[in-house]
């Protein structure tokens, strides 16, 4: 939302800005941002002659809220400026180098807000991100449409889908003429599918400005997924990369915590805020250590469950430092299962620094070190808890 | 680790005479030298408690079947303890330094001196009433007579029935625990009774037509609590003070061995009396004689108490310390005394029950370093390595 | 079944629907057992991109942990009490070992022929009452019949120990669960008893409804 300070009508004083406002707008980052099939809506400068035929009443409307938009988009852009040199003339940083990450530090720090809501608090942003994208006009003063796909409805889409096949059609047609030489598809240069997902359905709906129904969406799936699964898909590289989403932040899991050294000279690695449920524990562990193992104070049998000792037994076992390290663990907070998963994550977290690169993995893939997010699903209404719903009585 | 199986080493077969300081196994089979060193790794052949010493410090040793009876028939051992004998067919303690500890200071005492009072305590499952079986066991072979309450809290909590002591006003009697006592105390001492020849110095009345009179055996008091179940916590009193006396006079040997000592001492009991409320222990017939043998004022004999976190437990006992639990009379009444602290198993100790297990098929699920995990599971605590090993 | 549940079947690894599930549709289940590790080690390699969701608190790769222990364990949970059933289990267990040693104690000749191990036990037990088909009410012209059906390997597993529960909860008010549950297993892995009994019926019960099986497909 523009912020508006002082309640001034900021295009009249600003006049001069107005023509700067689109220079200095800052481009958005990221390859999705750019909604390429949505461009400030213009109004066509039409040739004279044109200009004598009659505008129908609906063509009319319709290049009035056009250019009611676009005035709008205007003094948005307008207003962002303007507020954004306000902000960094109050953090007295200099107004043309400020980015967006500044914008939200000194917003949050001049209206602090104690909202739940993130979405509900003060925010400046850019209007192309606050307003959605529109469609550019997708027929002249005629009604004539400009998309041959136009009657669709959804022509964004089924171009879309049209290109896939196309794409897929002469990969098929290379892999035909190739094969014919004797020639075989180059496994170096495979598509490296591992880490990457197909875009979801909300976001495909961003990138198209257009919604989609769920079977048009896996409709989509299927044909990318045809596409990929070509041998000569590599060729069309760029074609799919357009399309498809990391998975995964590979840079946290490398970066594993040097151990410090303590006043007896072993290395130990404390790991905070190690949560689970409503548990909250800190962890430290002592490198050449005997085994032992201390909660709060008291040793293992702190826990009565043998469950709950079973998980703490579980990462030094895995990681196979079982008599080799003294584990030192306050917990507060929560019940002993709760309680035993946060020193389970504190341990796996903080024996990464003592073990090697693929017993890390090892690790990870048994699930060790992820936090667990997992809270308690709440009640709902009309049902007896979380999923179990009263019993059905037929009258 | 071999895991060779035992077929032929059922100590409990080896009798009592055949202890000498020979680490060889018994006659049954021919055994191959590596097998006997395995067994001898963790088992012992000295069967006589008073021969223990440094040497089998982690080592079993088999209680012979008869005397386990003799003297354990009427409690003694912990109930899990007992089903393990069962399951594994012999009776076996681990020799350990609490217990070796209290044996050298027996074997040590001056008996012409005042009874001296050794306390057992610990966390909860580190082996107090093992130890105390040790001790017992070397009593019993050594002709001291014993006084052996196995679980004092037994009484308090779950007296078979309380009824109004008929001689003393306000007094709650139990009749049936003070006659299984009774039973208890002749079959662990009948034997050296006999032996000993040991008479009443009194005469006791019970009732208008019936009394003991003076000079008949102790055999006869006794048999008479057991009989007449009326009387049996009277008799009770009767024959402690008569075992004091015969003691100071050195006719015999006493040792006490009371398991739960603190029960004596708790504010209260589970007991009802006649207007529904709770009884202290100071009110029941039987805390009487066994508060008054532990006192320092006789001779020739030795006394051994435990004190235990699970004696009582109305309001959650938060420390094993003896002046925690004992309180301030049970501190005043007792003091002085010898602490001695059982504490989990060593390292060389546990290595050695494992062995146990598994040389008696009791842990069959064996992957590398399961040795490892029960030790951090179950922090070394005999308790909760019995407990762990259950389910494996 | 919902129309997105038909979706989420349909769609592939590449797709992110969202299930009903606090991990995003990305994250995959972990392999906890090392073993099990070790075994796939080439599909391993695929999943270095892919976030692992975490792993719950009842498995984990100690001695103390078996797969068909901890599905018993489950099934004997009530109102949520699993350290009660995990309880429960272990004296089951150790009455099956006491059993086992006192017949080894006492058998005169092979001393090494009989089984002491209970997990092995129970998983042979749980092997032995393992039905190969089921049978499910299929309605034809206002006639219920009982038609045999072909039936999963996860079915047949949890409806063995199903069973086994069944007869072991079937008992007076005296005898404890360990204790019935050690003689059911015991029974079934020598296969007799009565779980193996259900089981053997149910086969008879598929071998005479041969005849309908047709109806599967109407």
């Amino acid at each position: 939302m523009a912020l508006r300070v002082f309640g001034l009508n900021i295009v009249r004083s600003n006049r001069n800005l107005l023509k700067n406002a689109h220079k200095l707008s800052a481009p958005p980052s990221g390859y999705m941002a750019v909604a390429p099939f949505a461009s400030e809506v213009t109004v066509q400068a039409a040739p004279a002659a044109v200009q004598k035929q009659k505008v129908s009443k609906a063509m009319r409307a319709y290049l009035k809220r056009a250019n009611e938009h676009d005035e709008f988009m205007k003094t948005q852009h307008l207003e962002f400026q303007i507020g954004k040199r306000h902000l960094a003339n109050m953090m007295g940083a200099n107004a043309e180098t400020f980015t967006q990450e500044d914008i939200d530090e000194a917003i949050s720090y001049l209206f602090p807000s104690g909202l739940y809501d993130k979405k509900a608090r003060p925010a400046l942003k850019s209007p192309d991100v606050v307003f959605p994208a529109r469609k550019a006009a997708e027929f002249d003063e005629t009604g004539r449409p400009f998309h041959s796909m136009f009657y669709t409805g959804k022509p964004n889409f089924f171009q879309l889908l049209h290109d896939i096949v196309e794409e897929t059609n002469k990969l098929a047609d290379l892999e035909e003429r190739l094969l014919r030489r004797g020639n075989k598809p180059d496994e170096n240069q495979k598509l490296e599918m591992a880490g990457f997902q197909l875009l979801p359905k909300d976001q495909l709906e961003l990138f198209l400005v257009e919604s989609i129904a769920d079977i048009e969406y896996s409709n989509f799936t299927k044909s990318m997924e045809r596409l990929i699964a070509s041998p000569y898909a590599y060729k069309s590289k760029s074609f799919i990369e357009r399309f498809l989403k990391p998975l995964m932040d590979q840079s946290k899991q490398l970066e594993v915590p040097k151990p410090k050294i303590d006043e007896e000279g072993r290395q130990y690695i404390t790991t905070y805020e190690c949560l689970r449920k409503t548990a909250r524990a800190d962890v430290t562990v002592r490198f050449p250590g005997t085994g032992k193992i201390s909660i709060n104070g008291k040793d293992i049998l702190y826990f009565e469950d043998e469950n709950c000792k079973e998980q703490l037994l579980f990462p030094l076992q895995f990681s196979e430092l079982l008599g080799k390290v003294d584990v030192e663990a306050n917990v507060e907070g929560g019940g002993p299962s709760g309680q035993a998963g946060a020193i389970r994550w504190g341990i796996a977290m903080s024996l990464r620094s003592f073990v090697d690169q693929e017993m890390i993995e090892s690790m990870r893939l048994a699930g060790l070190l992820t936090r667990d997010y997992r809270r308690r699903e709440r009640k709902k209404f009309g049902q007896e808890g979380a999923r179990r719903k009263y019993t059905w009585k037929k009258r | 680790m071999k895991m060779i199986r035992n077929r032929f080493g059922n100590l409990s077969r080896v009798s009592a005479q055949l202890q000498r300081h020979v680490q060889q196994m018994s006659t049954n089979a021919a055994a191959a030298p590596e097998e006997g060193a395995v067994i001898n790794e963790f088992r012992t052949a000295v069967t006589n408690p008073g021969e223990h010493s440094a040497l089998q410090v982690a080592k079993f040793y088999t209680i012979p079947a008869e005397q386990k009876k003799q003297i354990f028939a009427g409690g003694g051992l912990p109930k899990q303890y007992e089903q393990q004998i069962k399951t594994f067919t012999e009776a076996c303690l681990m020799v350990r330094n609490p217990a070796l500890e209290l044996l050298q200071y027996i074997k040590a005492t001056d008996l012409t001196k005042p009874v001296v009072r050794y306390v057992l305590y610990g966390e909860n499952g580190t082996g107090k009433t093992l130890s105390m079986a040790h001790v017992l066991h070397y009593g019993a072979l050594n002709d001291f007579l014993l006084v052996h309450v196995p679980w004092a809290p037994n009484w308090m909590k779950r007296p078979k029935e309380a009824s109004n002591a008929a001689g003393q006003e306000g007094m709650i009697d139990l009749p049936f625990d003070a006659a299984a006592w009774l039973v208890h105390f002749k079959a662990q001492n009948s034997q050296l009774l006999q032996r000993l020849q040991l008479k009443t110095s009194k005469e006791y009345v019970w009732s208008k037509r019936e009394s003991t009179p003076a000079g008949s055996s102790l055999i006869e008091l006794v048999e008479h609590g057991i009989a007449r179940i009326k009387y049996a916590s009277e008799t009770t009193a009767a024959l402690i003070a008569e075992l004091k006396q015969l003691s100071t006079a050195g006719q015999c040997k006493v040792m006490v061995a009371i398991d739960g000592f603190n029960a004596f001492f708790h504010p209260v009991t589970r007991i009802f009396s006649d207007n529904k409320q709770l009884v202290t222990p100071d009110r029941i017939t039987l805390t009487q004689p066994f508060l008054d043998i532990t006192n320092y004022d006789w001779t020739n004999g030795v006394c051994i108490l435990s004190v235990d976190k699970i004696a009582m437990t109305e309001g959650h006992m938060d420390s094993h310390m003896p002046r925690y639990l004992l309180g301030q009379e049970g501190f005043e009444h007792l003091d002085p005394f010898v602490p001695v602290l059982v504490e989990n198993y060593t390292d060389k100790e546990f290595h050695s029950y494992i062995n146990y297990y598994l040389d008696r098929h009791w842990i069959n699920k064996t992957p590398q370093g399961f040795e490892e995990q029960l030790k951090f599971m179950s922090n070394k605590n005999p308790y909760s390595l019995m407990q762990l090993v259950r389910a494996l | 079944m919902s129309f997105l549940s038909i979706i989420a079947g349909k769609t592939s690894k590449y797709s992110s629907l969202r299930l009903m599930s606090v991990y995003p549709t990305q994250y995959v289940e972990p392999i906890v057992q090392k073993d099990k590790q070790n075994e796939q080690k080439t599909e391993l390699s695929k999943l270095y991109h892919v976030p692992i969701k975490a792993a719950v608190n009842k498995s984990s790769d100690t001695v103390f942990h078996d797969d068909t222990k901890e599905k018993m364990i489950n099934y004997i949970t009530k109102k949520g009490n699993s350290a009660l059933a995990r309880t429960l289990l272990s004296k089951t267990f150790e009455l099956i070992k006491r059993t086992q040693t006192e017949h080894m104690n006492l058998a005169k000749g092979e001393k090494n022929a009989i089984n002491t191990n209970a997990e092995t036990l129970l998983k042979q037990a749980v092997e032995n009452c393992r039905p190969l088909l089921q049978v499910t009410a299929i309605k034809r012209g206002g006639v219920t019949y009982q038609v045999p059906v072909p039936i999963t390997t996860r079915r047949s597993y949890f409806l063995a120990m199903k069973w086994l529960l069944d007869a072991a909860r079937e008992k007076e008010r005296k005898v404890s669960l360990p204790e019935k549950l050690a003689w059911e297993i015991l029974d079934a892995a020598h296969g007799q008893g009565r779980v193996v009994k259900r089981k053997d019926d149910l086969h008879r019960q598929c071998e005479s409804n041969r005849a309908y099986a047709h109806y599967r497909w109407s």
